[in-house]
């Protein structure tokens, strides 16, 4: 925290930059509501684009507000830019759109305004006293080598919780104070927030790592067998990181089912104490396991990726022939300035094409003459016949509830009816779509059964009088099954 | 046997081979098939004076001339060669060189170029001239040359964006690359004179 460093960060940190930024409240206010709230880790250009187009639109419309003269396009590509580094842009495979995501650095300086707002009129000094104590305890007893002292220690801990127990049968019931468990939940709450917004730091370091290692590789100068030794050591140098093996570590944690299912109840048991609603905590805690498992796989995604390449590079030996290529291209280079003022023409050199060429004569197609569209120019006139709209307004219109409550009635008296049956009973008052109604009501059913195999025949009265026979499948309706009663199909 | 709804599998396979590059992400069922058929294909094909280049770890296949071995006698070429000038030849060079830079700066996306990044690229290398429009001009068209040749490809929304396609590292190789420099080297030699002649006649 010298002088000279912090001189040297303000210039160049983007978290500083950010901060110092003119444009610092929109800027700040609109990556929080694109990507921190919602916990988002990628959103495509379009998207974030119109977002922004959104939030410009409002703030110009309020007077008083300064107006914003680029446009969202400019603004994005102006914060993604390298000597700001708010925002990362890069090209997911499989997508031809560029994606956005926010750096550690805004993230950093996004998390420390939140702090900021934040207004507690209590801070917590009792439950991170017992954490430090309880991470000492931890480092203590797993480096202890001595089996008698780390035996006498469980002893110790034995006898506390023996005594516990007796405490608690005798009726002692030591319930927490309420100012403890605003304490501790404090600390929770900044805890699981502070893990979540070190996610996108989690991969920014596996991406350094493995920048770091290809670094390496590039620009050795000493002899191949070395730099072969080396490189067998490298291919899991990500996961085997610090960086790798804690993220590893936790992810194995996280993902089993039991511990998954544990965090959830005791999340609920904590959110309903009355305490703990008092303090009108966010409700995005309750639900924080699920949104590190969002953002822990697209770490885990990431590893995962920058592992696979990285040992197909080494594998392959491509990191071999790259060296060697970059030499010769540089060689070429230093020739192409001497001859530049005269560059040879004609061809120079020739590459296979990637297919044998076979020639498709018929895929061409013959000549067929243009058609060019006739262009009426006749002028629209207003119509103005009176014909009769009733037609419109004639729409039938099926009551299914009455339908239904017919076939209710229906079975009142036997256990299963068919259409056909039905029909008989009702005759269909509106015809096709009655008949369309009762199908509808029929697949919707459960207890219903249209057997394709079988036909029907029904036959009605339309409203012009005349007899209108369908033959459709056989559908039967049923009463409610019961406890595993079969359906037998007449 | 069962009636299938689509054709034979090695079909479907060669005729791919036959148009071009087989690329595993535009097809992943027809990637797995040409796995599992390599042998047959390569059977098949060297009876036309082909030979199959598979990189599974890139994920691409094509054909290419089968060379005979010392001795034999090579059938007629069936596969054309692209002819191109030094310009285009400079420029599949660099770009060549840009992956490669790429790669050994980390590999967690695409190299994606823009029509301007890719003339800073190779305008130095080009005579000076004051006709900036017709510099452009003309590097655009040699752009154009290598997207035929399918080396690059246009972004389907920004259509001044350019993907530098992996293909490019199979074809253009440290082999051709030599080729092309002792060419460049002869040329150099044969208009300027080597820099020790040029040093003895000063």
């Amino acid at each position: 925290m010298d002088y000279r460093t912090l001189k040297s960060m303000k210039r160049t940190h983007p978290a500083w930059l950010l901060l110092m930024a003119d444009h610092a409240p929109l800027v700040v206010s609109f990556l929080h509501h694109a990507f921190v709230d919602p916990n988002v880790r990628t959103l495509p250009r379009q998207e974030l684009v119109s977002k922004l187009e959104d939030q410009l639109f409002h703030l110009r419309e309020q007077p008083g507000e300064e107006a914003f003269p680029k446009n969202a396009e400019q603004y994005l590509d102006d914060w993604a830019a390298d000597e700001r580094g708010w925002l990362r842009k890069y090209y997911p495979v499989g997508s031809d759109e560029p994606h956005f995501d926010i750096t550690p650095a805004t993230e950093k300086a996004i998390d420390w305004l939140a702090v900021l707002q934040q207004q507690h009129t209590f801070v917590g000094t009792e439950s991170r006293l017992l954490t430090v104590f309880e991470l000492l305890r931890q480092i203590a007893e797993g480096t202890e080598i001595d089996p008698e002292a780390r035996i006498s220690e469980l002893q110790r801990r034995k006898a506390r919780i023996e005594k516990e127990i007796q405490r608690v049968h005798d009726g002692h019931l030591d319930l927490m104070e309420p100012t403890q468990v605003k304490d501790r939940f404090l600390q929770m709450a900044n805890t699981a927030r502070g893990l979540l917004s070190d996610f996108r730091e989690v991969e920014q370091n596996f991406r350094d790592l493995d920048r770091a290692v290809r670094e390496r590789i590039a620009s050795w100068d000493g002899g191949k067998g070395a730099l072969l030794e080396k490189i067998l050591g490298e291919r899991d140098s990500i996961t085997d990181s610090d960086q790798g093996r804690s993220f590893g570590a936790f992810w194995n944690f996280l993902m089993s089912p039991a511990r998954q299912d544990e965090l959830t109840s005791l999340l609920n048991t904590v959110f309903t104490l009355a305490t703990v609603r008092d303090m009108e905590p966010d409700p995005r805690l309750k639900r924080i396991h699920y949104d590190w498992l969002e953002a822990g796989e697209a770490a885990q995604g990431t590893v995962r990726r920058l592992s696979e390449q990285l040992r197909r590079y080494l594998d392959d030996r491509a990191w071999r022939e790259d060296r060697r290529i970059l030499q010769i291209v540089h060689e070429i280079e230093q020739i192409s300035l001497a001859v530049r003022d005269q560059p040879p023409d004609g061809d120079f050199m020739a590459l296979d094409e990637s297919a044998p060429t076979i020639g498709l004569p018929m895929e061409r197609p013959l000549f067929s003459p243009p058609s060019s569209p006739m262009i009426n120019q006749n002028v629209l006139l207003e119509g103005d016949q009176d014909i009769p709209a009733d037609a419109l307004f004639d729409q039938v219109y099926v009551d299914k509830a009455e339908l239904a409550s017919r076939i209710r009635r229906a079975l009142q008296a036997r256990s299963q009816i068919s259409l056909a049956e039905l029909v008989e009973d009702h005759p269909l008052e509106q015809g096709l779509a009655e008949l369309v109604s009762y199908l509808s009501l029929a697949a919707e059913d459960s207890d219903a059964l249209i057997d394709d195999e079988q036909r029907q025949q029904l036959t009605w009265t339309d409203a012009d009088g005349r007899q209108r026979l369908a033959t459709l499948p056989l559908v039967v309706f049923g009463r409610q099954a019961r406890s595993g009663a079969g359906m037998a199909v007449p | 046997m069962s009636v299938s709804d689509t054709a034979d599998p090695f079909s479907l396979v060669l005729i791919a081979l036959m148009k071009g590059v087989t690329y595993r992400e535009d097809d992943p069922v027809r990637w797995q098939a040409l796995l599992d058929l390599q042998p047959r294909v390569r059977d098949y094909v060297l009876v036309l004076g082909l030979e199959l280049i598979l990189d599974e770890a890139e994920g691409h296949a094509f054909l290419r001339h089968h060379q005979v071995d010392d001795g034999e006698v090579a059938p007629p070429r069936l596969v054309r060669r692209h002819q191109f000038g030094f310009r285009v030849s400079l420029l599949l060079a660099l770009l060549r060189g840009k992956l490669a830079e790429f790669d050994a700066a980390g590999a967690d996306t695409r190299l994606v170029l823009d029509q301007g990044e890719i003339a800073e690229l190779v305008r130095v290398f080009l005579p000076e001239t004051a006709n900036e429009v017709r510099l452009l001009d003309n590097i655009g068209s040699d752009i154009n040359r290598i997207v035929d040749m399918g080396f690059l490809r246009q972004l389907k929304c920004r259509d001044d964006q350019y993907e530098v396609r992996r293909i490019l590292k199979a074809f253009v190789d440290a082999q051709w690359l030599s080729e092309s420099k002792q060419k460049l080297a002869q040329y150099r030699d044969h208009v300027i004179g080597t820099p020790e002649r040029e040093e003895e006649s000063a």
